[in-house]
C-alpha cells in the first residue's frame, strides 16, 4: 500500500498541466511519461490584459510561454514609435520558441489585449525536445518557415535600411544539386590515417566510404567529430580501416530537394551530412554548413569558405556576398569603423587567397613582391565596390637577366590577377593606378624614388593623385618591403615643411559644405540639385588631417581612426578634437554606407550623393555638427601652415 | 530534543521543533516586501464535515506559488485515516473511498510533512479561517502548538476586488453576490477544473488567487501590507 501513498505524493500535481499540453499541438504526440515529466516542470503565470510580457530586442527568454487561456498581440515599434501589428495568438499558441531556438533576445513585443493565463515550460527543457522530438523540430521549424522574416524585422526596426522581400528566398529556390560539391570518397578498407590525410588535403570535413569491391556503392560517412571523437578522443590506432569509425548507411537527399527541405531534415534529424542522390547514384554530400552559408550573413563563415576554395573563380561569387554579409553587421548596428574593418578583411582574405592561387598556377615568383593596397583600400576605408587601387613593390634584381624575368613574370601576374579582381566586383581604376600599369609594377628602389621626388619637388598638380599613394600598406606577399619603403617615407618627410604645407593646403581647399544645408531650406519644394557629395565634402577632410599629420609626426598607421588615434595618444592633438573628430567622421561613414546599401539593394551602383531628402532631421542636424569639426581641423592646418 | 509524542505531559510543557522553527520563521515578519518576494502555499482541506469538535481532516492539497507563479513542481497532497473512519460520511462528496482513507496514513504523519512544505510560506485559502481552525486544532493536540504561518483569505481578496471595481469602498456588500470559489471563478472566467478533491480545489483557489494578486498589483497594490489592506472591510 506503500505505493499508493508514493503516487499520492508526486503524481498529482502535473494532472492540470498533462491535460492542457495534450490538448495542443505538438505536445499531443509526446508519450504519458514525457508529458508527465515535463507537466512537473512547468509553471503558471497570469498576466492581466495590457500587460506587456515581451519587448523586442530586450527580453532574454528564460521560457516558453503556451497561452492556456487569454489572447496577446504580438508587434513591432520602429525608431519613431510606429507600430505594425504583426500577429493575435490566442488559446493554446505558443511565444518565444524561435527567439529560444535562435538564442537571441525576443524579436517581437508581446501584450496581452485580455487576461491571459500561460504555462511557462523552461527553456533549457523545451531545447531538449526540439533536439530530442522530431516533430517538435518539425512544428516549429516549419511554422517560421512562413515567418522566417527575422531580417525583414530587423528592416522594420532600422527603417533607413529598405526592406527586401526576397532575403531568405534563396533557401526556397536553390536545390541542394546546385551546391553539392565535388565527391569526395574512400574504399572501406583504407586506414583512417589515409582517410584523415585525404579530407586535409582536400579541406572538407567529411568523406563518403565506398564498398571495397564496388567503388559506387557508398556503405558509410565519416567526418571530423568522428576522427575527434571516435579516433583521437579514444586513442584508437590510426591504422585500422576506416569502416570501423564510419557512420553507415547514409542518410540521403535528393539532389532536386529544396535547401530548405533539407536544412529542416537536418535539423529534426541532428544528421549534418547528408549524401546527394542523383538517378540513383551518389553524387556528393551536402552539409548544413553549406546550406548556411547560403544565407550569406555570416562574415565567419564567409570568410570560411573564402579559405577554402581550391579554384579562383569559385572567389568571384563569394566576393559578390561581401554586401550581404555587411548587410547584415549594418542592420545589427555595427560601427562604421568596425564594417569597414570587417570589409577590409574579407576584401584582404579574396586578395590572399587568390594571389595564393595564382602563385600555384603561375609557378613561384623570381623575386619576393609586395602587393600593395592603396588610397582608401591601403587606409582600410572601403565601402561598397570601390574602385581598384594597387600596385606590386618586388625587391630589387641583381641583374639585367632577373629585372628581366621580373618584369615578365609580375606583368603577367598583375594581367591576371587585375582580371579576376573585376571579376570579383571591384571595378578597374580609371586613374589606371593598378599594378598592371607598368608605372606602379617596379622593384623597391624605383620606388623609394618615386617618394624621394615627390617630397622633395612637390608639385601640386601632381600631389592631388600622388597622395594615395601615401596610403599604402602591404595587401599579400613580402610585407617586409613596404615596411622598408614606409621606413624611408618618413625619414624622407622628416622636415620637409614644403611637401607637408602643399598636402595641409590641398585639403583645405574642399569648401566646408555648411551651404548644403541653406540651400535645402531655401528649396523645401524645388528639386534639390545641391546633393552632398559626402566622400568629398564630408569625409576627405578628415582623411587629409590625418594624413598630414601622420605624416608630419612620422606615424606608420594608414587608416583615419587609427591616425587620430596614434596622434592623440602622442599628444600632438587634442583629446577633445580627436573624440570631436572620430566621431564626425564615423558618423559619415555610417551615413555613406547606409547610403550605398540602400543603392545596391534598389539593383542602383552605389555613389557617394546623399540627397538631403532622404535624412531625417536628427541625421540632418548631426552632419551639420559634424561639418562645424571640419571648421576645428581647418584651424589646426591654417595655424601650422600660414598662407604669409 | 526528540519529543516523546506517546508521553502526553511533554506535549504542552515544550511544543514540538517543527513549531519552535515555525515561530521564529514568523517572529520577524515583514509585510513591506514586495509581492514577488513572498512565497504562498495555497491550500484546501477536505473535512468530514464543518464541526470542529467532532470532524477531521481527510485530506489536504497544496501548491506553492513562488515568483507570482504556479510552481506545478512543488506541490502536496495527501489523504489522511481519521480516528473514526466508519463514521465518515463525505466519501461521496469527496470521491474518496473507504479503501483509499484506510490505506492512508494518520495525521500525525501527514501534519509534520504540511508544516514542512509549507515553511516559510504564507497560507493562501478560500475561507483559509476554516481550514486553518482545522490545521492548528490538529496541531496544538499532536505537536503543542499552533502554526504561526500568516493567512491570506481569496474570499476577503475578491471582496476587496470588487469593492474596487465598483468605487464603494465603503458600501454595504451586496448580499447577492456570491462568493464561492465555482461562482468567482466563472465570473472572473479562470480556467476551470473539476472540482472536489482538495488539490483542485487548491489549484483552482490559486488561478483565483494569481488573478487578484496582479490585478492588484497592476492597480498599483505592490506590497504584501497593500493586500492586506484591500482585502480588510
Amino acid at each position: 500500500m506503500t505505493t499508493f501513498r508514493e503516487n499520492d505524493v508526486h503524481a498529482v500535481a502535473p494532472e492540470v498541466a498533462i491535460s492542457f499540453l495534450k490538448g495542443i499541438m505538438p505536445f499531443n504526440t509526446l508519450n504519458a511519461n514525457t508529458l508527465k515529466s515535463l507537466a512537473r516542470h512547468c509553471r503558471i503565470d497570469f498576466f492581466p490584459k495590457g500587460t506587456r510580457i515581451l519587448t523586442a530586442d530586450t527580453t532574454e527568454l528564460t521560457h516558453l510561454f503556451l497561452i492556456q487561456q487569454g489572447g496577446v498581440k504580438a508587434f513591432l515599434e520602429d525608431d519613431n514609435g510606429e507600430v505594425t501589428l504583426k500577429d493575435f495568438r490566442g488559446e493554446g499558441a505558443y511565444i518565444g520558441a524561435l527567439a529560444i531556438i535562435r538564442g537571441t533576445p525576443a524579436n517581437l513585443n508581446i501584450e496581452t489585449v485580455e487576461d491571459t493565463f500561460c504555462f511557462l515550460l523552461p527553456r533549457e527543457i523545451f531545447l531538449d525536445l526540439i533536439e530530442k522530438q522530431a516533430s517538435f523540430a518539425h512544428y516549429y521549424l516549419k511554422s517560421f518557415s512562413e515567418k522566417i522574416v527575422t531580417t525583414a524585422y530587423n528592416e522594420l526596426r532600422h527603417h533607413k535600411v529598405a526592406r527586401r522581400s526576397n532575403e531568405d528566398l534563396y533557401l526556397f529556390s536553390i536545390k541542394v544539386g546546385d551546391l553539392v560539391k565535388d565527391l569526395r570518397k574512400v574504399v572501406a578498407s583504407a586506414t583512417i590515417q589515409e582517410a584523415a590525410a585525404h579530407m586535409s588535403e582536400h579541406r572538407v570535413g567529411c568523406l563518403l566510404v565506398h564498398d571495397t569491391a564496388d567503388a559506387e556503392k557508398i556503405v558509410g560517412i565519416i567526418t571530423d567529430r568522428d576522427l575527434r571523437r571516435k579516433v583521437v578522443a579514444a586513442g584508437l590506432d590510426y591504422q585500422q580501416p576506416v569502416q570501423t569509425i564510419m557512420s553507415g548507411p547514409v542518410q540521403t537527399v535528393l539532389s532536386q530537394s529544396l535547401c530548405f527541405d533539407v536544412l529542416l531534415k537536418m535539423m529534426a534529424t541532428g544528421v549534418h551530412h547528408l549524401a546527394v542522390e542523383r538517378a540513383g547514384r551518389i553524387i556528393g554530400v551536402i552539409t548544413s554548413h553549406d546550406i548556411m552559408l547560403l544565407q550569406g550573413h555570416s562574415p565567419y563563415y564567409l570568410l570560411k569558405e573564402i579559405r577554402a576554395q581550391q579554384q579562383i573563380p569559385g572567389l568571384y561569387p563569394l566576393a559578390q556576398k561581401i554586401p550581404e554579409v555587411i548587410r547584415g553587421l549594418i542592420s545589427e548596428g555595427a560601427k562604421a569603423g568596425n564594417i569597414t574593418q570587417m570589409i577590409a578583411i574579407l576584401n584582404d582574405h579574396i586578395l590572399e587567397r587568390m594571389l595564393t592561387l595564382l602563385e600555384q598556377e603561375m609557378g613561384m615568383p623570381p623575386l619576393p613582391y609586395c602587393w600593395l593596397l592603396l588610397g582608401s583600400e591601403g587606409r582600410r576605408e572601403q565601402t561598397f565596390k570601390t574602385d581598384q587601387d594597387n600596385a606590386i613593390i618586388y625587391a630589387d634584381p641583381a641583374d639585367e637577366a632577373q629585372k628581366h624575368k621580373a618584369e615578365t613574370y609580375f606583368k603577367a601576374f598583375a594581367d591576371k590577377a587585375i582580371d579576376h579582381l573585376v571579376n570579383c566586383g571591384y571595378p578597374l581604376c580609371p586613374g589606371e593606378v593598378m599594378a598592371i600599369n607598368p608605372r606602379w609594377c617596379q622593384p623597391l628602389s624605383v620606388w623609394k624614388h618615386y617618394f624621394e621626388r615627390w617630397i622633395a619637388e612637390p608639385d601640386p598638380q601632381e600631389l592631388r593623385y600622388a597622395t594615395i599613394f601615401f596610403d599604402f600598406r602591404p595587401g599579400f606577399g613580402e610585407s617586409a618591403l613596404a615596411e622598408d619603403l614606409r621606413t624611408h617615407l618618413n625619414r624622407q618627410i622628416a622636415g620637409r615643411d614644403l611637401f607637408l604645407f602643399h598636402l595641409a593646403r590641398q585639403c583645405m581647399e574642399t569648401r566646408i559644405p555648411l551651404s548644403f544645408f541653406k540651400n535645402f531650406i531655401v528649396e523645401k519644394d524645388g528639386e534639390h540639385k545641391n546633393r552632398l557629395d559626402i566622400k568629398r565634402q564630408g569625409l576627405s577632410p578628415f582623411v587629409y588631417f590625418a594624413r598630414v599629420l601622420a605624416l608630419k609626426y612620422g606615424v606608420k598607421e594608414t587608416n583615419t581612426l587609427a591616425r587620430l588615434k596614434a596622434l592623440m595618444d602622442g599628444e600632438w592633438i587634442q583629446r577633445e578634437l580627436w573624440s570631436a573628430a572620430s566621431e564626425a567622421y564615423e558618423l559619415q561613414m555610417q551615413q555613406r554606407l547606409v547610403h550605398q546599401l540602400r543603392q545596391i539593394e534598389a539593383g542602383v551602383l552605389p555613389d557617394n550623393y546623399i540627397d538631403p531628402a532622404d535624412l531625417s532631421d536628427l541625421e540632418r542636424r548631426m552632419l551639420k555638427d559634424a561639418f562645424t569639426v571640419i571648421e576645428r581641423l581647418y584651424g589646426v592646418l591654417g595655424q601650422m601652415y600660414p598662407v604669409t | 530534543m526528540m519529543v516523546n509524542l506517546l508521553k502526553p505531559g511533554s506535549w504542552f510543557a515544550s511544543p514540538h521543533p517543527l513549531i519552535i522553527k515555525n515561530r521564529e520563521t514568523f517572529s520577524r515578519f515583514d509585510q513591506s516586501r514586495p509581492l514577488a518576494e513572498y512565497s504562498f502555499v495555497v491550500c484546501d482541506t477536505e473535512l468530514t464535515g464543518f464541526d470542529q469538535k467532532k470532524d477531521e481532516i481527510i485530506s489536504i492539497g497544496a501548491v506553492m506559488i513562488r515568483n507570482l507563479q504556479i510552481d506545478l513542481g512543488t506541490t502536496f497532497h495527501r489523504y489522511i485515516r481519521p480516528i473514526n473512519i466508519e463514521h465518515t460520511k463525505a466519501t461521496l462528496v469527496h470521491r474518496i473511498t473507504p479503501q483509499q482513507l484506510a490505506a492512508a496514513p494518520p495525521l500525525e504523519e501527514v501534519l509534520p510533512a504540511f508544516i514542512e512544505f509549507a515553511k516559510n510560506s504564507l497560507l493562501v485559502g478560500h475561507c483559509v479561517t476554516l481550514d486553518m481552525g482545522f490545521l492548528n486544532r490538529a496541531a496544538r493536540k499532536i505537536l503543542g502548538g499552533t502554526l504561526s504561518n500568516p493567512g491570506i483569505d481569496t474570499i476577503r481578496m475578491a471582496q476587496g476586488y470588487r469593492r474596487v471595481l465598483s468605487g464603494h469602498f465603503h458600501g454595504e456588500e451586496d448580499g447577492s453576490r456570491s462568493y464561492s470559489l465555482e461562482d468567482l471563478t466563472k465570473e472572473y472566467h479562470l480556467p476551470t477544473f473539476k472540482s472536489h478533491d482538495a488539490f483542485e480545489d487548491a489549484m483552482q483557489t490559486a488561478y483565483l488567487f494569481l488573478f487578484l494578486l496582479k490585478k492588484f498589483r497592476k492597480g498599483g497594490l505592490l506590497t504584501l501590507k497593500d493586500i492586506y489592506r484591500a482585502g480588510r472591510v
